[in-house]
């Protein structure tokens, strides 16, 4: 019955698995750093960072990751010539590491895609944190100010936690729609689980039974990674109350939770 | 310089209506995808997203794990599947792909907005159902009068996200190669060396075209739906996020 599911087929798949679950931690986490930087410098004071700032969010936001992809990865190097494309791009100590270190054949491919991805999700994150941040009852911010605190530490040790807390359900939809959107690298030459999926379907034409294996496969990766972040959620929210400072409407929690 | 503009120009109508001969293709079609997988996507978000809320816990169930299976599931794999599914040994037929894009762009559509359907509902204050009942309304006309209107009304701004999300979700499409505004730009540039260095201009273009389309629908949406109220307390992240559940 699976006889379709070779040894040495499966060892690819394998492989598509441990670069797609590579490249979605990865992304996840530059995005969370970015969009989180990205979000604060969305509320800052200083009219020209929060302008750049906005543009970030709604240019990533509001092109389609496959066409930042396909951007970063097969449209920049032609800006460069030959040469310096070659040097730079492809052929260097660095891209070999990279080629050892992850198997992608082209390591370029794979950092553009990284990058495509990075950015797209960092500008739904950036919004999301802000959002997450302006729930915060502003007694609570005047209350640090007022007990001597600056800016900066204001913003480390209540903006930051209490935003990131009242943000984190939102990001965690984004980042496992981050997670599905890591099949698009597969268009750039990247041989992650999507890619390896139609390798194999073009060698063994089993189209039916390799498309519902790794459609199975993604719903595996995107529960585990729901019960991982649900995880992260809770150790958060750990000994606080839940949401607190973030009340949408009255009831709407009861229900929401129900 | 002035080549990349000359391209740019040349590539302008076909990037927009499709190559002639094969229009609508193009941006255009993207559109039709998007507004059609949005439409009836809605329509079948409805009835799933009752069920998500309904009484019954088996209604609820299968709601759910269909809302989990179609929002899991990478778009371009559900695309593939559909396609194998429905079009077994007529692959070479072009309406077969682009009815098969549709029908993947409903399935993932309906199950996003399921979601929404569902947190709109629930977030429909009980003591104004109970008003209702009160006033003399039996369950269906307190639902057709107060719970299904107040819950749109909630919607609205979700919404908005779900048809940016999906307008610009259709780019993947070039999967099954049904001709939008992607696929276009691909063959557009082809594999040509001599059009390398168009690579950049062509898909500056392509995002530009598709930047300015989503930002619209996004000030369409805010003005119809008044987002700045709702949006602001972090309800409408709140709809999305809570729709998986």
């Amino acid at each position: 019955m699976f006889d379709w599911l070779t040894r040495e087929i499966t060892n690819d798949l394998l492989r598509g698995v441990w670069l797609t679950v590579a490249l979605t931690i990865v992304t996840a986490i530059s995005a969370t750093i970015a969009g989180v930087a990205v979000g604060a410098l969305r509320m800052s004071s200083r009219g020209v960072g929060r302008r750049l700032a906005g543009a970030y969010i709604e240019v990533f936001r509001n092109v389609p990751a496959l066409i930042q992809i396909i951007f970063w990865a097969f449209a920049v190097p032609n800006l460069f010539n030959p040469a310096t494309r070659k040097a730079l791009l492809f052929d260097n100590a660095v891209m070999d590491v990279a080629r050892d270190l992850t198997g992608i054949p082209i390591p370029y491919y794979g950092l553009a895609g990284a990058l495509a991805l990075t950015l797209n999700t960092s500008a739904y994150i950036a919004e999301l944190f802000r959002a997450g941040a302006s729930s915060i009852p502003t007694a609570q911010v005047d209350a640090v100010r007022t007990l001597g605190a600056t800016r900066s530490t204001a913003f480390r040790t209540l903006v930051l936690p209490a935003g990131l807390r009242a943000a984190f359900p939102a990001m965690s939809t984004r980042l496992v729609h981050n997670m599905k959107n890591t099949a698009l690298v597969s268009f750039v030459a990247v041989p992650e689980l999507f890619h390896e999926l139609q390798a194999s379907i073009q060698s063994t034409f089993r189209a039916t039974e390799f498309l519902l294996l790794g459609a199975v496969i993604y719903l595996v990766l995107a529960a585990a990674l729901s019960a991982l972040l649900g995880w992260v959620d809770r150790r958060l929210h750990r000994g606080r109350l839940r949401h607190q400072g973030h009340r949408p409407s009255p009831g709407t929690r009861e229900r929401v939770a129900a | 310089m002035s080549d990349q503009l000359d391209f740019i120009i040349r590539n302008l109508p076909n990037l927009i209506f499709g190559f002639p001969g094969q229009r609508p293709g193009g941006l255009l079609l993207t559109l039709v995808l998007a507004v059609v997988g949005l439409g009836l996507g809605f329509l079948l978000a409805l009835p799933i997203g009752t069920a998500r809320v309904a009484r019954s816990a088996t209604l609820r169930r299968a709601a759910q794990v269909y809302i989990w299976v179609f929002r899991s599931v990478p778009l371009i794999l559900l695309l593939l599947i559909v396609h194998n599914l429905f079009s077994a040994g007529r692959l070479w037929l072009e309406t077969s792909s682009f009815v098969s894009a549709l029908i993947s762009l409903v399935l993932y559509s309906s199950a996003y907005q399921a979601g929404v359907v569902a947190s709109g509902l629930r977030a429909v204050p009980e003591a104004l159902i109970d008003d209702a009942r009160t006033l003399g309304a039996g369950r269906a006309k307190a639902w057709q009068t107060v719970r299904f209107p107040f819950a749109v009304r909630i919607m609205g701004p979700a919404f908005t996200n779900q048809a940016i999300t999906l307008f610009k979700d259709t780019s993947v499409v070039v999967v099954l190669g049904v001709a939008d505004l992607t696929t276009t730009a691909r063959i557009a540039l082809g594999s040509d060396i001599e059009n390398a260095p168009f690579w950049v201009a062509t898909y500056l273009t392509v995002g530009a075209l598709y930047f300015l389309v989503a930002t619209a629908i996004a000030q369409v949406g805010n003005r119809r739906f008044g987002s700045k109220t709702v949006a602001r307390t972090g309800f409408v992240d709140r709809l999305d996020s809570t729709a998986t559940r």
